[in-house]
C-alpha cells in the first residue's frame, strides 16, 4: 500500500515538474544576442590585459580589437532582428500530450515489468525468523553462516555437502565435499559424494574428475555401491555398454538384498541388456557415427535417469519434512515435466494436505499447480 | 522499498522522454513556456535517478537477494565497503551510475544555465535528454538492477574477487564522470548545429565542461592504470588493452578538444572544428561504452557479456553518432568563421597540437578496431598489440611532446618561433645537462633512455619557464615579479601544472621502461636475494583467514645493503571460495619515487616459492604527473574568465533583470 | 607568398603529416599484428622462423609441469591436436587445467612453443573470446546456460 501512495506522489510530483512551466507565465527573457555582447566585451578587456603581458603583438592585437568589433556589430543588428513565435493549437495539443505522457508511460513501463506486490528482504531480517518457519535454504544459510564464521569445521562440511547434492546445488556440494575431506580425511562416503557432486556440474556425465573421487572411494572401501554404481555409468557413457552391463550384474550378485540400490542397478541393467539389443539389430557397418549417436542417447538417458533419482530424492525429503511450499512446488512441477501427471496429482493432493487447504501457502500452492494446468480434482 | 527505486527508474524515462521534445519544440517556435519546462524536468530526472540509485544501495548494503543483480554481485560476509562499491561493480549498476551522472550534468546545465541564451539552453538539455531516453530505455529493456527473484536466494554469488579493491571502487565513477561530462559537450555541441549558430557564450561555455570532463577521466585512466598495476600482480600498467583503449581515446580527443577550445573562446576561431571535435570525442566514449559491454573484442577486462545487450548500444551508437554528424554535414557549412591567424601563432600551435592529438586517436582507433574489421573480411583472427602502438603511437607523440613548451610561448595571432627557442634556452641547457648526466652517471643507461630523460626535463623546464617568463623572471624585482605572478589569470598555472604534470608522467614511464630489472627465483624461508642495492629477506609464509577469503601471507625483509632492516614487505596468495577464484595481492614498497614489487607464485614441489620481484625506478611519477594534469584542469576551471556570466552574475541579474539587455 | 599560397602551404603540410601517420599505422598493421591459431590451425599454415603469434586453446590435462625453478611447461590443445608450451615466470591466477588460455609468443627451433606471455581469463565466466569462438566452432564447448 505504502508503495502505491509513494508511487503516486512521485507521479504526481514528475507531472507537475512538466505541468507547472507549461501553465505558468510567459517569462520576459532577453535577446540571445545580449549574452554574446557581454562575451565579447570581456573578449576586448582580456585581449587589453594580454598585450599588456605581450602575449600579443600591438599590430595584431589591433587587428583582433577590429576583429571583435565587428562581431559586436553584427551581434547588434541580429539582436534587433529577434525572432517571432509560433503559438495556438499544435503546442497546446503538445503540451497536454507531454503532461499526460509522464503518469501513462510510467504507470504502463512500470506495469509491465515491475513486482509492486513484492516486499524488500533484507537478509538480517530473513535471518532472524523463527528456525521452525525457516525453508531448507534459509536453514542452509544459517549453516553456511557457520561455517564461514568456522571454516575449519568438518564435520559442518560433511552435514552440509549432502544437502547441497540434494537440492541440486551441486558446485557448493563439490566445495563442501572437498573441505570435509581436506579437514576430516577422506572417507568412502565423502570422496564417492564428491565424484557424484562432480557429476552433478557436469550435468550428469561422469567426467574424468568424478572418476577419480570413486576410484578413491572404492579403494578406501571395496564395493562401495555409489562409487561402484557411477563407475560403470561411466563405462556406459563412453560407449562401453558391454563392460557397463557387467559391472551391474556383478553389482546385482553382490549387493545386499536391501540394499537401496538394487532398484537403480536394476534399471541400468535393463537399460543397457536393451540397448545392446537395439545396437545388435541394426548391425552397424561402420562404427563412428553411430557409436557417437549412442553415447548422446545414452547420457541424455542418463541423465533423465540422473533426474528421477533427484525427484524421488525431493519426494522423500517432503514426506519428512512436509511444510515447504517452494519444495511442493518444485515436486510438482518436476513430475509435471517428466510428464507423469498422476503423480504430478498426487504430489498436490498431499502438498496442499500438508500446507492447509485454506492457508495462504496451501492456495499458493493452488494456482502455481493451476498456471501449470494442473488441478487436484482431475 | 525496492519497487520504489524499479518506479523511480521508469518514471524517469517518462520524464526523459518529455525532457526530449518539448524544450527543443519550444525552442525551435520560440515557445517560452515549452523551453521552461527543460529546467524543473531535467531536475526531477536525476533527482528520480538519484533515488533509483540510492535505493539499489541500499538493496546492496542490506544483502537484499530479492534483487537479481544483487545475487548475482554481492554476499553477505564481504566487507561492508564492497557491498557498497558493488552497486556499481557490475554492469547494470555501472549503467545505472553512468545515467546518474548524465542526469547530474544535466541537471547542473539547468540549474548554472541562467547565462545561456535561453534557446541554447533549452536545446542543450533536450539533447541530453535524448542521450538519458536512450540509456533508459537500453537499462529498462535489457540491463535493469531492478529484476527481482521470487523466492529469494539465501546467500548471493559474491563479486568478483579482483573487482573487492578500494581503486575499482573510485575508478568507475572518476571515469564516468569523464565520459559522461563529455555529453554535455556533445549537446552544446548538437545544440548549435540545430541553432545553425554559434554564439560567443558557446565556447566559455564548453570549456569548463570539456576542462572538468578531462579532468575526471584523466583521473579515471590513472586510477584503472594503478589498479591494475597492484592488483593483477604482473607489474604492468598499460596492456594497450580494447578496453583500456577505449577510455584513451575519449582521453586523447578530449585533450584535443580541450585546446581547440582555447582558440574558439580567445579568438572565436576554429569554431566548425571544435564543434566536429566535441562531437566526436563523446561519439568515442560511447565507442568506449559499446566495446565495454558488447565483448566484441577480446580484452582481459571483459565483463561477462551479453549480444543482445551490444546490439542494443550499437543501436545507439548508431544513431548518435550517424545522427550528429549528418546533422554536422548538412549545418556545418553555413556556420561563421572566425578570427584570422599566422600559422606560427598560438593559434598555429594549438591546430598543430590537434593534428597530432586526432591523428594519434585515429591510430588508437585502427589498432583496437581492426581486428574486428580482419575477421569479419577475411575471418582471421589477429591480435595488435603494444608493439603496434609502440610503433604508431609513439613516432606521434614524441614530437608532439618536443613542441609542447613552445606553444605557451608564442603570441596570438602571429608568433615568432626564433624567439621563443631563445626564451627557451635555459631549459634546453637543463635538458642537455640531464642527457649528459643520465649518460654518464647511469649503468647501463641507454641512448635512447638518456632521450627519454631528456625529454622529460625538456617538458618540466619547458613548463617552468613560461610562468618564469610570464613573471618577468630576469627582468624585475622579486616583489614586482610576485605580483606578476599573482595577477596572472588562473588559466595560466593550469597550463604549466598540466604540462608540468605530462613531464612527470614521461619521466615515471621513461624510468621504468628504462631502468626496471626484474628477478624470478625460487625462494625457501629464510633465504635472501639482492636487488637494486637492496637486500630481500623471505622470512615467512602463513595461512590468514580473511572475511570472504583465505589468503597465504608471505613476508619479506627489506635490509639495505649494510644489512641494517629498512622495511617490511607483504605479498599474498588470495582464494576467495564462493567464486573458487585466487587473486594476487602484490607486496608494494614505496622508496621515494620508485617501488620494490613482490608478487607470488605457485609452490615448487619442493615446497619453495615462486617469487617474482621488480626494481621499478620513479614509477610512482606516472601516477604523480596525471594527478598534476588533474590539478591543472581543476585549477583552470576556476578561472574567472569561465565565469564571466556565471552563477554570481546570474543572482545580479535576478535582482537587476534589466541589467543584461 | 600570397596568403593563399601561405593557406595551402599549411594545407600540404597537414595533409603530408597524414600520409605519413596512415603509412607508419599500415605498415605497423603488417608487420607487428600477430594472428591468432588454435592448435589444429597450424597445420594449414607455414610460420615464418621466429613469428609471432598467439595460440590460444585449452590447457590440457596433465601436462602442466613445473621445473624446481621458474619454468612450467604445459600443452595448449584444442581437442584435435596439442602443442607444446614452454613458459617462464609467474602464471595468471586463473591458470588451471581445462580451462581457456592465449599464450604468445614464438615457436622455438624444437617446435616448443616459447610464450613470453600467458592470459588467462580474469573472470570465471570469461573465456577469450577467439578461444571460445573456435571451440564452439568445433563443438567441444558450449555456452553455459544459466
Amino acid at each position: 500500500m505504502l508503495f502505491w501512495v509513494i508511487a503516486a506522489l512521485l507521479t504526481l510530483g514528475a507531472s507537475l515538474a512538466v505541468l507547472l512551466p507549461l501553465a505558468g507565465r510567459s517569462a520576459v527573457r532577453a535577446a540571445d544576442g545580449a549574452h554574446d555582447l557581454e562575451v565579447y566585451r570581456d573578449q576586448l578587456a582580456e585581449l587589453d590585459r594580454d598585450a599588456g603581458r605581450g602575449l600579443i603583438q600591438p599590430a595584431e592585437a589591433g587587428e583582433a580589437r577590429a576583429e571583435i568589433a565587428r562581431r559586436i556589430l553584427k551581434a547588434g543588428k541580429a539582436a534587433a532582428a529577434g525572432s517571432v513565435g509560433l503559438g495556438g493549437g499544435s503546442t497546446r495539443a503538445l503540451g497536454v500530450a507531454a503532461v499526460l505522457a509522464v503518469p501513462l508511460v510510467s504507470w504502463g513501463i512500470y506495469t509491465a515489468i515491475g513486482s509492486p506486490d513484492l516486499p524488500s528482504q533484507p537478509l538480517a531480517a530473513r535471518l532472524e525468523k523463527n528456525p521452525a518457519d525457516a525453508t531448507v535454504d534459509e536453514l542452509v544459510a544459517r549453516a553456511e553462516a557457520h561455517l564461514a564464521a568456522n571454516p575449519q569445521d568438518g564435520r559442518g562440511w560433511d552435514v552440509l555437502a549432502p544437502i547441497y547434492a540434494r537440492l541440486g546445488r551441486f558446485d557448493e556440494a563439490v566445495t563442501a565435499y572437498s573441505n570435509a575431506i581436506r579437514l576430516d580425511g577422506a572417507s568412502a562416503g565423502r570422496e564417492s559424494g564428491l565424484g557424484e557432486a562432480l557429476a552433478g556440474v557436469a550435468g550428469g556425465m561422469v567426467t574424468a574428475e568424478a572418476q577419480a573421487a570413486f576410484s578413491r572411494a572404492l579403494q578406501l572401501e571395496p564395493g562401495q555401491p555409489k562409487a561402484r554404481f557411477f563407475l560403470a555409468s561411466a563405462l556406459a557413457q563412453e560407449g562401453k555398454v558391454a563392460e557397463a552391463l557387467e559391472a551391474w550384474q556383478a553389482m546385482m550378485i553382490t549387493l545386499p538384498p536391501d540394499s537401496p540400490w538394487r532398484g537403480a542397478v536394476a534399471q541400468a541393467v535393463q537399460e543397457a541388456n536393451s540397448r545392446l539389443a537395439a545396437a545388435g539389430n541394426e548391425a552397424p557397418p561402420g562404427p563412428t557415427q553411430q557409436e557417437i549417436d549412442a553415447v548422446a542417447s545414452m547420457s541424455a538417458e542418463d541423465r533423465t535417469a540422473m533426474i528421477e533419482q533427484m525427484v524421488a530424492g525431493l519426494d522423500e525429503r517432503l514426506r519428512e519434512n512436509p511444510r515447504d511450499l517452494e519444495g511442493w512446488q518444485r515436486l510438482v512441477r518436476s513430475y509435471h515435466v517428466l510428464g507423469r501427471g498422476d503423480e504430478a496429482r498426487d504430489a498436490l493432493k498431499r502438498g496442499t494436505a500438508a500446507l492447509g487447504q485454506d492457508s495462504a501457502e496451501g492456495r499458493q500452492l493452488a494456482e502455481f499447480s493451476t498456471s501449470l494446468g494442473l488441478t487436484a480434482a482431475e | 522499498m525496492v519497487e520504489i527505486g524499479h518506479f523511480a527508474l521508469v518514471l524517469a524515462f517518462a520524464l526523459a522522454l518529455v525532457q526530449s521534445v518539448v524544450p527543443l519544440v519550444g525552442a525551435r517556435t520560440s515557445n517560452s513556456r515549452m523551453m521552461a519546462v527543460a529546467e524543473p524536468v531535467s531536475m526531477a530526472g536525476f533527482g528520480l535517478v538519484l533515488l533509483a540509485f540510492a535505493v539499489l544501495t541500499v538493496s546492496y548494503a542490506q544483502s537484499d537477494f530479492s534483487v537479481a543483480n544483487v545475487w548475482e554481485n554481492s554476499h553477505s560476509l564481504k566487507p561492508f565497503i564492497y557491498k557498497i562499491t558493488g552497486t556499481w561493480g557490475n554492469h547494470e549498476g555501472s549503467m545505472l551510475l553512468w545515467v546518474l551522472i548524465l542526469t547530474f550534468f544535466g541537471a547542473l546545465v539547468a540549474l548554472f544555465g541562467g547565462n545561456l541564451p535561453a534557446t541554447l539552453r533549452a536545446t542543450v538539455i533536450s539533447v541530453q535528454g535524448w542521450i538519458g531516453a536512450a540509456f533508459l530505455l537500453f537499462i529498462l529493456a535489457t540491463s535493469n538492477p531492478f529484476a527481482r527473484l521470487t523466492p529469494a536466494p539465501i546467500e548471493g554469488r559474491d563479486l568478483n574477487p579482483i573487482l573487492q579493491d578500494i581503486g575499482l571502487a573510485i575508478h568507475p565513477p572518476l571515469l564516468y564522470l569523464g565520459y559522461v561530462g563529455f555529453s554535455v559537450c556533445f549537446s552544446f555541441a548538437v545544440a548549435a548545429l540545430i541553432d545553425g549558430r554559434i554564439d560567443a557564450s558557446w565556447a566559455r561555455w564548453v570549456r569548463p565542461w570539456t576542462l572538468a570532463a578531462w579532468s575526471f577521466l584523466t583521473g579515471g585512466i590513472a586510477m584503472g592504470s594503478y589498479w591494475a598495476y597492484y592488483e593483477l600482480g604482473w607489474g604492468g600498467f598499460w596492456f594497450w588493452d580494447p578496453v583500456e583503449n577505449a577510455s584513451f581515446m575519449p582521453w586523447l580527443a578530449g585533450t584535443a578538444l580541450l585546446h581547440s577550445a582555447i582558440v574558439m573562446e580567445k579568438r572565436s576561431a576554429l569554431k566548425i572544428w571544435t564543434l566536429l571535435l566535441a562531437i566526436l570525442t563523446f561519439s568515442l566514449s560511447l565507442l568506449g561504452t559499446f566495446l565495454v559491454r558488447s565483448g566484441v573484442l577480446t580484452s582481459v577486462h571483459a565483463f561477462a557479456t551479453d549480444p543482445s545487450r551490444g546490439v542494443f548500444i550499437l543501436c545507439i551508437l548508431t544513431v548518435f553518432i550517424g545522427g550528429s554528424l549528418a546533422l554536422f554535414a548538412l549545418r556545418a557549412p553555413s556556420l561563421t568563421a572566425g578570427g584570422l591567424f599566422q600559422p606560427i601563432s598560438r593559434e598555429g600551435a594549438l591546430v598543430l597540437n590537434n593534428l597530432f592529438l586526432t591523428t594519434a586517436t585515429a591510430t588508437v582507433l585502427v589498432g583496437t578496431l581492426y581486428p574486428l574489421v580482419v575477421e569479419a573480411l577475411t575471418g582471421d583472427k589477429i591480435s595488435v598489440g603494444a608493439p603496434f602502438f609502440n610503433l604508431t603511437f609513439g613516432p606521434l607523440m614524441i614530437p608532439l611532446l618536443v613542441l609542447v613548451p613552445f606553444g605557451p610561448l608564442l603570441a596570438w595571432k602571429r608568433g615568432d618561433v626564433l624567439a621563443a627557442a631563445q626564451r627557451l634556452m635555459t631549459a634546453f641547457a637543463g635538458t642537455l645537462l640531464a642527457v649528459l648526466a643520465t649518460m654518464l652517471f647511469i649503468d647501463g643507461a641507454t641512448v635512447l633512455a638518456a632521450l627519454g630523460i631528456g625529454l622529460a626535463t625538456w617538458l618540466v623546464l619547458g613548463a617552468l619557464t613560461d610562468l618564469a617568463l610570464k613573471a618577468g623572471f630576469g627582468s624585475a624585482s622579486p616583489g614586482t615579479m610576485l605580483r606578476r605572478l599573482t595577477g596572472l589569470p588562473l588559466s595560466m598555472f593550469g597550463t604549466a601544472l598540466a604540462h608540468l604534470g605530462l613531464g612527470l608522467t614521461t619521466l615515471g614511464l621513461v624510468g621504468v621502461l628504462s631502468f626496471e630489472s626484474e628477478h624470478i627465483l625460487t625462494m625457501k624461508p629464510g633465504e635472501t636475494t639482492e636487488i637494486s642495492g637492496y637486500v630481500l629477506r623471505f622470512d615467512e609464509i602463513a595461512p590468514v583467514q580473511g572475511p570472504n577469503f583465505t589468503e597465504s601471507r608471505a613476508k619479506f625483509s627489506l635490509l639495505d645493503a649494510a644489512g641494517k632492516p629498512y622495511g617490511e614487505i607483504v605479498s599474498s596468495k588470495r582464494f576467495y571460495p564462493v567464486r573458487q577464484m585466487p587473486t594476487t595481492e602484490a607486496g608494494i614498497k614505496t622508496m621515494g619515487l620508485s617501488q620494490l614489487y613482490v608478487s607470488l607464485g605457485d609452490e615448487t614441489a619442493d615446497g619453495s616459492l615462486v617469487v617474482r620481484i621488480w626494481w621499478k625506478p620513479l614509477v610512482t611519477l606516472i601516477w604523480g604527473g596525471t594527478l598534476a594534469m588533474m590539478a591543472g584542469g581543476a585549477v583552470s576551471l576556476f578561472d574567472r574568465r569561465l565565469r564571466v556570466g556565471a552563477p554570481a552574475r546570474r543572482r545580479r541579474e535576478a535582482i537587476e533583470p534589466a541589467a543584461a539587455s | 607568398m600570397t596568403r593563399k599560397q601561405k593557406r595551402l602551404s599549411v594545407i600540404a603540410g597537414g595533409l603530408g603529416f597524414l600520409a605519413v601517420a596512415v603509412g607508419l599505422t599500415f605498415y605497423a598493421l603488417g608487420q607487428k599484428a600477430s594472428y591468432f591459431y588454435m592448435p589444429a590451425d597450424l597445420a594449414n599454415v607455414t610460420l615464418e622462423p621466429g613469428q609471432r603469434i598467439r595460440l590460444g586453446g585449452l590447457v590440457e590435462k596433465g601436462t602442466i609441469v613445473r621445473d624446481q625453478g621458474t619454468e612450467v611447461e604445459f600443452s595448449v590443445t584444442d581437442t584435435e591436436r596439442s602443442v607444446k608450451v614452454a613458459y617462464s615466470g609467474i602464471l595468471p591466477d586463473l591458470f588451471r587445467e581445462e580451462q581457456g588460455v592465449i599464450t604468445e609468443g614464438s615457436f622455438g627451433p624444437d617446435g616448443v612453443f616459447v610464450a613470453d606471455s600467458v592470459l588467462a581469463k580474469h573472470d570465471e565466466n570469461y573465456m577469450p573470446k577467439e578461444v571460445a569462438d573456435s571451440l564452439k566452432a568445433k563443438g567441444v564447448w558450449q555456452e553455459e546456460t544459466q
